[in-house]
């Protein structure tokens, strides 16, 4: 209930933190608004020696760059995010993906780069293990999985829930990380692992710095729709992002971008439905075909309550609704929603 | 009615002022100097032989005052019910097996909480793994595990039945051989919780001979009857304190472990002991609502009129027998009191399974048993071609209709309630009308209706109220009661009354209240007979005090007591305003010329004063309650039918509260109880698997948020007058409303969708599946035409 | 300032503790604190306001939400150390001289309080709400307040209260 001990120090600079990250080996964590780190540090699941505080941080506001595209700082809070109004106006997808973490007060501490880099969840890991599944899973470092016994060590079922992450993806949005060598950029879609036991592909000293998105295209369409029970506070069943570019013609596609989150160990990409979609016109048969052909591609992991029938259900039908939404809106705008 | 001046009226809660401004102080906001921290250690099994425990290692840690097991108690066990025939079952620490995951096994007391935690870490205790049962319908076979072997038992082989309720009248199989139309179902409730935002909090502090208690609970003097008998201490050497409440719903009158260990660790220290439960603990070692399976057969005659009913009901009670006993004799009497049934056989048990033990929640089994007999009704009607009001009209209960267990509906509103309801909601043009005439789009809307009934007030210890008027000799007032405050506005109803007996304004009563010391008994806040008992309780303290008041100044102004009234802290003559006297002159009066009177008040009150106890709860004989309250609600839904993503849009509240003390507290009730009822027709569910709580945080056990509620419609149908000086008969609302608007929904949801759902919650994922197999059906009997073709 | 610093770094060295500064209701409050403590506890038991409640002490249920430089938070996930000189406001801030703010009177009036142990986080995020946004529509309310939750009243007397703060045509219920 309480915490454990543990050491602080506030970094000055991303430079600086990544320093201190890399002296304490992986004993280390930063630490952002720390609605993820927290929880899991109450729950007895990660027992840093040292968080490293990025709070004396001051993010720049989101920005346009000379090519177009906007550069988002890592350590931007989500509210701010969700109210940007360049964000609103140029990405927004972002925009609504900020708009629907957790709760407001959420949103007014998480930062870009800690939803990021959440930790995937599990029914039986998100607990303190005091009296319940005491022994530690393989997640926890030990040597069993509660909810499928069968598997072995490499194998996590754990789900990836970012809401941001699949907004990124079909962005084709690039992510700026710092470490002790420099600075790297990677595809957003490359930073997930797809493996539950370590979700990003991120170093223990490194940090996310920013990330960027490109100019939206001609025919540019977007979509994004996040299925929960009660329609706010939760973490979802399923998070949907779309990307269209349409033809001149505003009923071809060019190109599709569908990505998927919380129903894996990472954000996925539904490629042969993408495919499927590219070249083809865009009616309503062919988007709903496309979402059924994506549900079965997913291939959901059953968590939280939720069947693997019912979220590929539910995906088959909420993918269709946001392709037609992101068609609509190529439609109506011309070009960049 | 005569002119009201405060009852009846919307006025502001007496503690709102403390609570908008954080000066209410909850159990976890009392501080103590040198208090200690508690902590429990846990079963990690569901069913286990303790082989061993040493707590050497424990007590030897730096910072550890104290470690308790067992062995440190007097082995004297408690229990929700305590009669001959279900003796109190529990200890307060395991002893030589643990029941459930999460069952208290000892319990240490330190400096800090860090050290506690780690005192934890350092009890050893070896266990030999038991065979365990969670499902009560297994747990009812011969050669199930048995959990309590020492316990007496039920006739046959059954080992696990912790108690039973039978009873009988007519002939049911007559019964149904005479009926038109006979249909058979069953329904089962999935395990839900209380999600009360103040956890369990005890603070208890042995001073000078007497242990001082801080508890978040509903009713101070059924805690400490509980607490002292296991602490073997006279009640006079437990005094449980006044603190605010933050909600229980039901989860919070059992005695728990906690309370004795803080208790009996402050005894052993001499230190004040604090136990907090956390979050996690309550979702996965407390005490969660009671989950039922109902079987109901019923048979109708062609107009709908019920002939006769069968009923079997299997309560999943958990490890210990707790509430269970009740639940299963309060399904019976939220069956029998709506509608007539002139033959009826009920049947219920209580089953023992490996599972942390049930506790009431709002409603007792009401909703369950109203969700599962309203959904069949409709189905019925349904059949035979009635429409879902007349045939509720047909079966209700008239005003005055005397029950089958000697109960008497007095001035029971149940068809005005439904009348009004299918009025105000324009029920039957709205009723079908998507299912005939399918909108475009993909959402569905569906009205239903749910009808139930709950009792105001039964006898269960303490069994009656007594309120105390102490008037102040400036003509102001203290009242003392027993009355407990958790939420629902006790201590402004019970001041109204007092302020309109006695002509006072509200700002100048005070009321001290819920401390077994300072405050005469109450019966609690967990029967529904708050407003009930202690209210005219207050009313006859008030009324004692005005009598008084009224004597003297008759004395004084040679005035006929009839010719006075009493208004504005004066008593004045009721046709000229100008004799009159002040309370303050008649309080010196009393004083100077009846020896010493200073005016006090005392009334007390307690329902069915001719019973002398509760009925049998095996066997339903004797009188229930003199105060049934009746409701008629209705549910209007949205179901998206690709989806199957459903949500209540409208519910409207016909009940007959008797009279309304306050308004805006009835709506509130109103309010907070479809809230709860959509949370438990949609979203909630405690997941369990062996016995161990898979989703025990607020993230995944999902309660309503401020996104979920619903348009929320209420109207009374007021049976009953308050007058000056006369005993009422306000009826319930804090827990009757819950079960027909569940019911109403699941009605409505068939109405939009034609998918008959017999469990809840209705998820999507259920309607979706109902959806699928409606179509497939239909498809089905297309081919079929095609293929005679 | 310094001198504060000083001593802080001597407490350090010799507890794990450090003194930080905490503006708190508009009054400086220097408390010495280790990296482990969170806000709500410092707020509670080291300065003892009470008002600000402990529920679930994982960030799910808004109860101990307060407001650091204007934004509503979860202070049971909230470590006291990154609050080093901010500005916070908790309940017991909301009445200016005794006279209860807008949204109290509106809670009393709406009758938007029962239990009363989510009522202090309530009222922080729906004071942040209307200091950033005046006239808040019914959505914008249930967006700001989602992260708090409420078992007892159901939520429409609250949404009722923010509305009649706001000055949005709803009338009181209760007198």
């Amino acid at each position: 209930m309480i915490l454990a001990d543990f050491d602080y120090e506030r970094a000055d600079s991303l430079e600086d933190a990544v320093a201190l990250l890399g002296r304490m080996g992986g004993d280390a964590r930063p630490l952002a608004g720390g609605t993820d780190l927290l929880p899991s540090m109450r729950m007895d699941n990660v027992r840093p020696g040292l968080l490293v505080s990025l709070t004396g941080i001051e993010p720049r506001p989101p920005e346009a760059l000379q090519d177009g595209s906007i550069r988002i700082d890592a350590l931007s809070r989500l509210a701010n995010l969700e109210n940007s109004d360049l964000l609103r106006s140029r990405v927004p997808m972002l925009a609504e993906s900020a708009h629907v973490v957790g709760g407001n007060q959420i949103r007014q501490m998480g930062t870009l780069g800690g939803n990021l880099c959440q930790e995937t969840r599990c029914l039986q890991l998100d607990q303190r293990h005091d009296y319940q599944f005491v022994a530690p899973c393989f997640k926890r470092g030990g040597e069993c999985c509660y909810p499928y016994p069968r598997n072995g060590p490499d194998t996590c079922w754990s789900v990836y829930m970012s809401d941001i992450a699949p907004a990124l993806i079909a962005l084709d949005a690039r992510i700026e990380i710092l470490g002790e060598a420099g600075s790297r950029s990677v595809r957003a879609e490359e930073f997930f692992s797809g493996n539950g036991l370590k979700p990003v592909r991120l170093g223990h000293s490194e940090l996310v710095r920013a990330v960027t998105v490109p100019p939206a295209p001609r025919g540019f369409g977007w979509g994004f729709h996040k299925s929960t029970v009660r329609g706010g506070l939760e973490f979802g069943m399923a998070v949907i992002a779309v990307a269209l570019r349409l033809a001149d013609d505003g009923k071809t596609c060019v190109e599709a971008r569908i990505a998927i989150g919380a129903v894996r160990e990472g954000p996925v990409r539904a490629s042969a439905a993408e495919r499927a979609l590219a070249g083809a016109a865009l009616d309503d048969e062919r988007l709903a075909s496309a979402a059924g052909e994506a549900s079965k591609e997913i291939n959901p992991l059953p968590h939280h309550g939720f069947t693997k029938r019912h979220l590929m259900d539910n995906i088959r039908v909420y993918l269709r609704r946001t392709l037609a939404k992101a068609v609509e809106r190529v439609r109506s705008s011309g070009r960049a929603a | 009615m005569s002119e009201l001046s405060y009852v009846g009226k919307s006025l502001r809660r007496k503690d709102g002022p403390d609570k908008v401004t954080g000066k209410a102080v909850y159990t976890q906001d009392v501080k103590l100097p040198n208090t200690l921290v508690g902590r429990i250690l846990r079963s990690p099994h569901p069913h286990a032989r303790i082989l061993r425990i040493d707590t050497t290692r424990a007590k030897a840690l730096p910072g550890v005052k104290a470690v308790i097991t067992v062995e440190d108690t007097r082995g004297i066990r408690h229990g929700f019910v305590e009669t001959p025939r279900y003796p109190p079952d529990q200890e307060v620490l395991a002893r030589d097996k643990v029941v459930h995951v999460g069952e208290e096994i000892a319990a240490v007391a330190a400096v800090d909480h860090a050290t506690a935690q780690a005192a934890l870490a350092l009890i050893e205790v070896d266990y030999e793994s038991l065979p365990a049962v969670f499902d009560p319908e297994e747990a009812m076979k011969p050669g199930a595990p048995e959990i309590h072997p020492s316990h007496p038992k039920a006739p046959g082989n059954h080992s696990n039945i912790g108690g039973t309720t039978e009873t009988e009248w007519g002939d049911v199989e007559k019964g149904f051989a005479e009926s038109d139309y006979v249909r058979e179902d069953r329904f089962e409730c999935q395990l839900r919780t209380h999600g009360y935002l103040e956890p369990h909090v005890t603070l208890a502090h042995w001073e000078s001979d007497k242990l001082n208690v801080w508890t978040s609970s509903m009713g101070v003097f059924v805690k400490r009857a509980k607490l002292a008998k296991v602490l073997d201490l006279p009640y006079s050497s437990v005094r449980i304190h006044k603190t605010y409440v933050g909600g229980t719903f039901g989860g919070k009158i059992d005695l728990y472990s906690h309370e004795y260990c803080a208790s009996r660790l402050s005894m052993i220290t001499g230190r004040p002991v604090q136990i907090v439960a956390s979050r996690e603990e309550i979702f996965s070692a407390y005490r969660h609502a009671q989950p039922l399976i109902l079987e109901i057969k019923t048979g109708v005659k062609r107009d709908g009129t019920i002939v006769a009913q069968r009923i079997r009901a299997i309560n999943n009670a958990g490890a210990y027998r707790g509430s269970g006993v009740v639940v299963i004799f309060l399904a019976w009497g939220f069956t029998m009191a709506p509608y007539r049934i002139p033959n009826l056989k009920y049947e219920g048990f209580s089953v023992y399974t490996n599972h942390t033990v049930r506790a009431p929640q709002r409603g007792h089994g009401a909703p369950k048993v109203r969700f599962a007999i309203e959904s069949q009704l409709d189905m019925i009607a349904e059949a035979i071609g009635v429409d879902p009001i007349t045939i509720r009209l047909r079966n209700a209960r008239a005003p005055g209709e005397q029950l089958p267990n000697g109960d008497n509906t007095h001035r029971g509103g149940l068809i005005d309630c439904i009348a009004l309801a299918a009025q105000k909601s324009d029920f039957l043009a709205k009723f079908g009308r998507d299912r005939k005439a399918p909108p475009k789009g993909s959402i569905r809307r569906g009205i239903g209706i749910g009808v139930s009934a709950y009792m105001g007030g039964t006898l269960i210890y303490p069994n009656g109220s007594a309120v105390i008027v102490k008037m102040n000799d400036d003509g102001s007032v203290v009242v003392l009661t027993g009355a407990i405050d958790i939420g629902q506005g006790s201590e402004t109803v019970i001041c109204q009354i007092v302020a309109e007996e006695l002509g006072i304004g509200m700002d100048d009563i005070k009321v001290i209240s819920s401390d077994t010391d300072t405050t005469p008994q109450d019966i609690g806040a967990w029967i529904s007979g708050m407003t009930y008992v202690t209210g005219n309780a207050a009313r006859q303290a008030a009324g004692n005090a005005r009598e008084k008041l009224l004597q003297v100044a008759s004395e004084k102004l040679g005035v006929p007591a009839e010719n006075l009234v009493l208004k504005d802290k004066t008593v004045r003559h009721r046709l000229d305003p100008e004799v009159k006297m002040t309370y303050r002159e008649v309080i010196a009066a009393s004083v100077a010329l009846h020896r010493g009177d200073t005016i006090i008040g005392e009334g007390f009150w307690r329902t069915m004063r001719d019973e002398p106890t509760h009925p049998s709860l095996a066997t339903t004989k004797g009188r229930w309650t003199e105060n049934y309250a009746f409701s008629a609600q209705v549910a209007e839904v949205e179901v998206d039918i690709e989806t199957g993503e459903a949500r209540l849009v409208k519910a409207l509240t016909v009940h007959d509260c008797g009279f309304p003390i306050n308004p805006a507290l009835v709506k509130g009730q109103v309010d907070g109880q479809v809230s709860m009822a959509l949370g438990h027709a949609f979203m909630e569910e405690v997941i369990t698997k062996d016995g161990y709580t898979l989703n025990p945080n607020w993230l995944d056990y999902r309660m309503p948020t401020i996104h979920n509620m619903a348009i929320s419609e209420d109207a009374d149908v007021i049976t009953e007058e308050y007058r000056v000086g006369q005993p009422y008969r306000t009826k319930e609302v804090g827990e009757g409303l819950i079960s027909g608007i569940l019911a109403a929904m699941g009605n409505a949801v068939y109405d939009a969708t034609g998918v008959r759902l017999r469990a809840t919650p209705f998820t999507a994922e259920k309607i979706l599946n109902g959806l699928k197999a409606i179509e497939y059906e239909a498809k089905k009997a297309r081919q079929g035409e095609a293929a005679r073709v | 300032m310094l001198d504060v610093i000083r001593r802080g770094a001597a407490a350090k060295a010799r507890t794990g503790s450090q003194l930080i500064s905490l503006c708190v209701n508009g009054e400086w409050r220097e408390v010495a604190v280790k990296p482990r403590h969170t806000l709500v506890e410092v707020i509670r038991d080291m300065i003892g306001l009470t008002g600000t409640k402990a529920s679930c002490e994982s960030g799910t249920c808004g109860a101990c939400t307060v407001l650091i430089d204007g934004r509503p938070v979860l202070s049971c996930i909230t470590l006291a150390i990154e609050c080093d000189g901010k500005q916070i406001r908790t309940v017991e801030g909301l009445a200016e001289g005794g006279k209860l703010s807008a949204i109290q009177e509106a809670f009393l009036d709406q009758g938007a309080v029962q239990c009363g142990f989510c009522t202090p986080g309530m009222l922080m995020s729906a004071t942040a709400l209307l200091e950033r946004n005046p006239k808040p529509d019914r959505h914008d309310i249930n967006k700001a307040l989602e992260g708090n939750l409420c078992r007892c009243t159901g939520y429409n007397s609250i949404v009722d209260a923010v509305l009649q703060a706001s000055g949005q045509g709803v009338k009181p219920v209760t007198k």
